[in-house]
């Protein structure tokens, strides 16, 4: 952080005060709050940016836990046994979780007191806490320079884009990339058409020898070329590029998602773990996690912090933005049983 | 020594209640599931599996995947145990440290060398390259999870296989020899027949952990590649149907024991049948 601007001094000033002011209300406190996320590399950077400076300011100390699951959530809420106070969630899982009644609602006076946080970023039981997108990658090495796959078009025309591909094993997403490759302009995606869809992934089905589970799985197959393009989170390209693989990515097209955090049901410190969203809207610390992971929230001031250059690589900079589509979490949330279960017989028989 | 009844009792009484409690208690809450949910009893979850494509299918594939590679385990491992069985003791031993040697390495680091071995810039497809071969797609297929499967099972079968049949006295082989029985016959006649419980055993375990496989088939296979195991987990993690999963973990369960029950009695029969048989 070498290169502050006096604004982003200003607001470590800011919030450093405010820290003090809530370490004055909890200087007694022996809580300990579980708060639950995506785990690894994302783990260390949140708790040296983010949890460490917490406790130290609060006195509430900070255990941290993985993975994200929807089901270990719906397992803790309906067995009463709720581990966690605040737990990472996708857009759809928060749909499904608020209408099952998993999640406790955020009060945004103490998350927000100042109400600057943008409204599309506070739902009643979640705040957005970043923002990422599945967008192409694919391996520089196996085209021409001056021929790389660009579009999902390009993703499904094999002549001219030779090799195996890879997937996620999910209908999310897939069937809005298939409508894309099917020529579907990107504003009008949803309501997806999921026979077209189908019709256009029944294409490209011998072409993917395997579809991947996790952002761990797709990392693998490109270093090892196991498939020449995949589907793929930006963030896990960016270090691979920056280590020299042959790796790219195209934003044409992209996914747009969110990711959220929400308290579960019955938690045991919400109001611990609401102070602890707080303390995450830091913008300075926000920037340095950014710097590090390129996943973006809306974190407010926290732009204004970053050079101009980097923010040209997020996937919320405008000119990334506006060839991408939104994700549509509540399309999803309502149509995923019945996708899901056609995707299954699609993908397995 | 022979111990009085209620001491045996005694001393059985804590492995009983860990099973119990760790095991048996477990399994009536996943078949409780399969039938309950929150609005009371249901048969819902049945007929999903009745009507479900997707269930009938996976099912048959799984039991068609361990029937194979059973197969392959026996038809690879008989031979081999039957050589381990001619061998000089000590030369025995050193045998079967090798072959159990694998077995102590986890499998899924055994599964994951396969990858690194089978992919396409994978160690046989960078040989076949050297050759002027393309590369050939063998990760994430069927065969892959053959391998994978028939080099993590055989250990198994060859050594209960090898168990049987150096319980087999020597001297019956010897005495068929003497009564004018040539090699191949005194093999078919007395040595196999005697030996055939042993490996049918062998079998049947490689069958059974075949059914339950979840790793191998998931890294190794392609999409056409999941079984009973991997749908199971798709209904819990993606689907969040877990009385779906449950009838599904319940069928497994019930077909096993069908086949375990089975296994029983054509056994019996052939204990009958030969005076030979898996008591010893």
């Amino acid at each position: 952080m070498a290169n502050l601007t006096r604004r982003a001094f200003n607001i470590a000033a800011a919030s450093t005060a405010l820290a003090a002011m809530t370490a004055r209300a909890y200087a007694q406190s022996d809580v300990t709050i579980v708060v639950n996320g995506s785990g690894g590399s994302l783990a260390e950077v949140l708790k040296k940016l983010f949890e460490d400076p917490f406790t130290e300011a609060t006195g509430i100390k900070v255990r941290s836990t993985a993975p994200v699951s929807l089901p270990k959530l719906k397992a803790m809420v309906e067995s009463g046994n709720v581990e966690w106070d605040l737990t990472e969630l996708n857009g759809d899982d928060v749909v499904l979780a608020t209408e099952a009644g998993w999640l406790e609602p955020i009060d945004y006076a103490i998350v927000d007191p100042k109400n600057e946080l943008p409204e599309v970023a506070k739902l009643p039981t979640a705040m957005v806490r970043a923002s990422y997108s599945t967008v192409i990658a694919f391996r520089t090495d196996r085209f021409p320079a001056d021929k790389l796959p660009k579009t999902w078009s390009d993703f499904w025309d094999v002549e001219a884009f030779p090799g195996p591909r890879s997937l996620e094993n999910s209908p999310k997403g897939n069937l809005e990339f298939a409508l894309l490759a099917d020529g579907v302009p990107l504003d009008q995606i949803y309501p997806i058409d999921v026979d077209r869809a189908f019709a256009k992934l029944d294409e490209l089905k011998d072409h993917i020898p395997v579809w991947w589970d996790n952002g761990a799985q797709h990392v693998q197959l490109l270093v090892d070329a196991e498939v020449n393009m995949t589907s793929c989170w930006n963030g896990r390209i960016t270090p691979l590029k920056d280590e020299g693989k042959p790796v790219d990515i195209s934003w044409d097209g992209g996914a747009l998602m969110l990711s959220y955090l929400g308290i579960p049901k019955g938690a045991k410190h919400p109001k611990e773990a609401m102070e602890f969203m707080k303390f995450r809207m830091d913008p300075v610390a926000s920037a340095a996690f950014v710097k590090v992971i390129p996943y973006p929230g809306f974190v407010p001031g926290m732009m204004e912090l970053l050079e101009p250059e980097f923010v040209a690589t997020l996937p919320t900079a405008p000119a990334n933005a506006e060839v991408q589509f939104p994700f549509n979490s509540e399309w999803w949330a309502k149509n995923l049983e019945e996708v899901q279960n056609r995707w299954n017989e699609w993908l397995l028989i | 020594m022979i111990m009085r009844r209620p001491t045996l009792l005694l001393l059985l009484a804590p492995a009983v209640l860990l099973a119990g409690l760790l095991f048996v208690l477990p399994l009536f809450g996943v078949m409780r599931l399969s039938i309950f949910d929150e609005s009371g009893f249901t048969l819902g979850p049945i007929a999903e599996l009745v009507n479900s494509r997707v269930a009938v299918v996976v099912l048959e594939r799984t039991f068609v995947l361990a029937a194979s590679v059973t197969a392959i385990c026996l038809i690879l491992g008989y031979p081999a145990a039957y050589f381990m069985s001619g061998l000089k003791p000590k030369t025995r031993a050193y045998v079967t440290y090798l072959i159990l040697l694998p077995f102590w390495i986890s499998i899924l680091i055994r599964t994951y060398t396969w990858i690194v071995i089978l992919g396409r810039e994978g160690i046989v497809n960078k040989g076949l390259g050297l050759l002027g071969v393309a590369p050939v797609q063998v990760l994430y297929t069927d065969l892959a999870v053959h391998i994978g499967m028939v080099q993590i099972l055989l250990p198994i079968v060859i050594i209960t296989c090898l168990a049987a049949m150096l319980d087999i006295e020597k001297d019956l082989m010897k005495a068929a020899r003497s009564l004018g029985a040539s090699r191949s016959q005194a093999f078919w006649k007395v040595f196999f027949p005697l030996s055939v419980s042993g490996a049918a055993t062998g079998g049947l375990i490689c069958f059974i952990l075949s059914l339950g496989f979840f790793v191998t088939p998931a890294l190794l296979g392609g999409r056409r590649s999941i079984i009973i195991a991997n749908l199971i987990d798709l209904q819990v993690h993606q689907t969040l149907n877990w009385g779906f999963a449950a009838v599904l973990a319940t069928a497994l369960l019930a077909v096993t024991l069908t086949c375990l029950g089975l296994f029983w009695l054509v056994m019996r029969r052939r204990v009958e049948f030969t005076g030979a048989g898996l008591g010893r």
